[in-house]
C-alpha cells in the first residue's frame, strides 16, 4: 500500500513514465500477482493494463467524456389475462434526457461560436454527470389476472434534474434567462 | 431516493460554481459570449429552455404520483 501511495503523488506523470502507474496501481488492483508481474515488461504489452481501473485518478488532458445509457425492458406475460402494461414514463425520460442534452450543446454551439473551445466546454459539463448507466428491467407475469404493471426509471429521472440544471446555470451566467 | 423536483439533489449553487469554474478554464467571458447572440436567438434559447424546464416538472410530477400511488 505504501507504494501505491507514493506513486500516485505524481500522477500527472502519466504519460511520460506509464509504467512507473502500473507498478503503482498494481497493489490494489490484484494484490497477488504483484510479485509475479512486477518486473515482467511482456506484461505491459496488453492494452488492457491495470492501469484502466485508475482512470478517474490519472486523467488527463487527452481524456474524453463518455456517456453510456442503456434501458433494456422485457416484460412477458404469458398465460394471463387482464394485464395493463405501463412503461410510458420510461420512455418519455429517454426522451427528455437525450433533448435536454441537445439543448445544453446547442446554447454551447451559439454562445461560443467562435473557437475551439465550445467542444472542450461541452465535454467538460457532460463529463460531470457522465455515468454509465445499464437499467435491466426484467418482467415476468405468469398466471395473472387483473394486474398493473408501471415501470420506472429513477436513475434517469436524477439524471435529467441534473441536465437540467445545468442547462439553466448556463443560460443565466450568458444572461438569457 | 427520494427527492422532488422542488428539492434538487445537488445545490443550483453548485451547479453554477461549476459552470463558472468550467468556463474559466476554457478562457471563455460571460461579457463576449453575450455578444455572440442576436437578440432572435436570445428569444428562442429562453423558450427553449422554459419548455424543458416544465417539461421535467412534469416528468417529476408524474414520477411523484405514481409512487405515491
Amino acid at each position: 500500500m505504501s507504494v501505491y501511495r507514493s506513486k500516485t503523488e505524481g500522477t500527472n506523470r502519466f504519460h511520460d513514465d506509464l509504467y512507473g502507474n502500473d507498478y503503482a496501481c498494481q497493489p490494489e488492483e490484484n494484490a497477488c500477482d504483484t510479485k509475479d508481474n512486477q518486473y515482467a515488461p511482456a506484461y505491459y504489452d496488453n492494452s488492457f493494463s491495470p492501469n484502466f481501473g485508475e482512470a478517474s485518478v490519472v486523467q488527463t488532458a487527452d481524456e474524453f467524456s463518455y456517456m453510456e445509457q442503456e434501458s433494456a425492458e422485457v416484460i412477458w406475460v404469458k398465460e394471463s389475462c387482464n394485464i395493463n402494461v405501463n412503461s410510458t414514463d420510461t420512455q418519455i425520460g429517454a426522451s427528455l434526457q437525450a433533448a435536454l442534452q441537445l439543448a445544453i450543446s446547442i446554447v454551447i454551439r451559439l454562445s461560443i461560436a467562435d473557437s475551439g473551445d465550445e467542444e472542450a466546454v461541452e465535454q467538460e459539463l457532460m463529463q460531470t454527470i457522465s455515468a454509465s448507466q445499464v437499467n435491466k428491467q426484467k418482467i415476468f407475469i405468469y398466471n395473472t389476472k387483473d394486474a398493473t404493471v408501471t415501470t420506472t426509471d429513477t436513475d434517469i429521472s436524477v439524471n435529467i434534474q441534473l441536465l437540467l440544471q445545468i442547462l439553466i446555470a448556463l443560460v443565466i451566467m450568458i444572461d438569457i434567462l | 431516493m427520494s427527492e422532488s423536483s422542488k428539492d434538487p439533489m445537488m445545490s443550483n449553487k453548485v451547479v453554477e460554481v461549476m459552470v463558472d469554474s468550467i468556463f474559466r478554464k476554457n478562457g471563455i467571458k460571460p461579457e463576449e459570449v453575450k455578444n455572440n447572440l442576436s437578440e432572435k436567438q436570445r428569444e428562442m434559447l429562453k423558450e427553449m429552455v422554459t419548455d424543458l424546464k416544465a417539461q421535467v416538472e412534469e416528468f417529476q410530477e408524474k414520477k411523484n404520483e405514481s409512487k405515491a400511488e
